[in-house]
């Protein structure tokens, strides 16, 4: 069974159908790239299944379980975190502080305790301090950890980003966009970081990008969408020669 | 020299009433995005429930005060929870209209169960210390400086709060930035109300200590929302430090100007701090500049 089933997703915005009757599957422990001109509607896809945006139809099935009908904020129990194409960081906080929030549903404490300082509440504080670390050392920004975010270049705010998808040990990373704005050297990082993502920790990837030949690279599998329809599916070589592709990218040939 | 000393620990007593204010103000601002104006009458409207218990029921002063901070509290996660949510959707401007709305409410309330009267409330401690300097003498009543240790505890307090505990993270993170707190799995809703809550008691606190000098009317907390907002501007408005202090200098230099200037003008100045400071330093002391790097 697939990890990630989407299946017949339609989104529309008033008039517009942004994504029409979508349906794809995702395997377990695998690169799944998601690509398409601008517009195709593939952060739409992202949207709907963390539910910011609620389809008009269809389901989307994750390890068995209907993500239909559940808030935002579940949606990240169910082992499921993301990254934003414009990188939505908390900008006024620490590096280690953006990790913490992503660690917020693992934090089981109360106001309550909060107040009185229980043991409970000293222990979860260090077991998620123990993560940060754990996760900083992996992303390579341990040494950064008390720096605002803000303050950070933009290449490694991205890597806050993804150091806080990273904090709740998720099934499934959604990550949009992640070498916009990267240079050449932060790429080839980028990329041994989403190797490891996949190889080293099992996360399954979805990725939305622009970069071409990132894409080419490391995905195992790539759906390719256009005006919110899928127009083919396959391994990097089975996409590059396909006609409807190359279509969608350079625009019908009957000029050349 | 003394009278100096004097006017600053007015000054100070002053500046730590309209810094609770203010605190309360930019706390909800900070979080939900919008101007409470309704806070100052929230406030008020509370202090009438402490003063109906300890007056008509006949609780004991510290029960009633207790009975009205929870009355605040819950007045103010529920205005959020029931009112503002509901057109949270809409704008931000909507949510505004909302507040003024609930203000004319709470004063109609007010006035319509407790009429126009001035009523009194008892100092939370009595008792006046006088210390004498060389010729002059300091005045200095415990209230006044119950006033100033509450003040200092309750910033204290939220201060260790924000910066320490996963509600404190979670309240800043959805401040900074509300799609992704929610995505993080943070209840955005949940942080919502709890600001209200904790603003609105705040606004209850103050008017709680504020009482026995000002009496209770249905107009009671206007002064000190005016400088209550003079100060939040003062402080940069986004800032919980900033309405400390803010909050603080205000009280203070309004005090000297009563002081050695003229009483009157002291309302005056509040209004003309406001206007000086977004015409020349629309940041204010400790805000955020809204630079973002591109």
């Amino acid at each position: 069974m697939s990890l990630l089933e989407i299946k017949d997703l339609t989104v529309r915005f008033g008039g517009v159908v942004a994504v029409n009757r979508f349906s794809t599957n995702i395997e377990q422990g695998i690169v799944h790239s998601l690509i398409g001109p601008n517009g195709a509607g593939k952060t739409t896809v992202f949207n709907a299944i963390t539910r910011v945006v609620r389809p008009d139809q269809g389901n989307i099935i994750f390890d068995g379980h209907n993500l239909n009908g559940l808030r935002p904020f579940q949606v990240i129990s169910h082992g499921i975190s993301r990254t934003f194409q414009n990188l939505e960081i908390f900008k006024l906080m620490t590096v280690g502080e953006n990790m913490l929030v992503g660690h917020h549903r693992e934090f089981k404490t109360r106001v309550m305790n909060e107040t009185l300082r229980t043991k409970n509440v000293k222990e979860q504080e260090t077991a998620a301090w123990t993560r940060v670390l754990e996760v900083a050392e992996m992303l390579e920004i341990k040494n950064r950890l008390n720096t605002y975010a803000g303050m950070l270049p933009y290449g490694l705010q991205k890597r806050v980003e993804l150091a806080r998808a990273l904090m709740c040990e998720p099934k499934l990373m959604l990550i949009d966009e992640p070498a916009a704005g990267l240079n050449t050297t932060e790429t080839i990082e980028l990329k041994k970081l989403i190797h490891m993502f996949t190889r080293k920790l099992g996360i399954t990837v979805l990725l939305v990008e622009h970069d071409m030949s990132l894409v080419m690279d490391i995905s195992d599998e790539i759906t390719v969408m256009n005006f919110g329809h899928k127009i083919a599916e396959g391994t990097a070589k089975e996409i590059k020669n396909d006609p409807k592709v190359i279509e969608a990218y350079l625009g019908e040939s009957k000029y050349a | 020299m003394t009278t100096f000393l004097q006017q600053l620990i007015l000054g100070l007593r002053e500046g730590s009433l309209i810094a609770l204010v203010a605190l309360g103000i930019v706390m909800i601002f900070k979080t939900t995005g919008v101007v409470n104006f309704a806070y100052g009458y929230m406030g008020m409207f509370s202090i009438y429930i402490a003063y109906t218990f300890l007056n008509t029921v006949g609780a004991p002063l510290w029960l009633s005060v207790t009975i009205c901070i929870i009355f605040a509290f819950t007045l103010g996660a529920s205005a959020e929870r029931g009112l503002l949510r509901q057109v949270r959707h809409l704008s931000k401007g909507a949510m505004l209209i909302l507040t003024l709305g609930m203000l004319m409410i709470f004063e109609g309330l007010a006035l319509q169960i407790w009429k126009q009267d001035y009523r009194s409330f008892p100092n939370l401690v009595s008792g006046v210390r006088i210390i004498t300097i060389g010729t002059g003498r300091l005045v200095i009543r415990n209230q006044d400086i119950l006033i100033l240790i509450v003040a200092a505890a309750i910033m204290a307090g939220l201060f260790i709060y924000f910066r320490y505990t996963k509600t404190g993270l979670a309240i800043r993170a959805t401040a900074q930035n509300e799609d992704a707190a929610k995505l993080m799995g943070i209840k955005v809703g949940v942080i919502f109300a709890l600001s209200w809550g904790v603003g609105v008691s705040l606004g209850a606190i103050s008017a709680v200590l504020a009482a026995p000098r000002t009496f209770i009317h249905p107009y009671m907390m206007l002064p000190l929302q005016i400088r209550g907002l003079t100060g939040a501007v003062l402080g940069g408005f986004d800032s919980l430090p900033g309405a400390v202090v803010g909050g603080i200098l205000l009280g203070v230099i309004e005090q000297f100007m009563g002081a050695y200037i003229s009483e009157e003008l002291k309302m005056a100045l509040s209004l003309l701090i406001i206007l000086v400071v977004l015409l020349v330093k629309p940041s204010g002391l400790m805000g955020s500049k809204a630079i973002e790097r591109v």
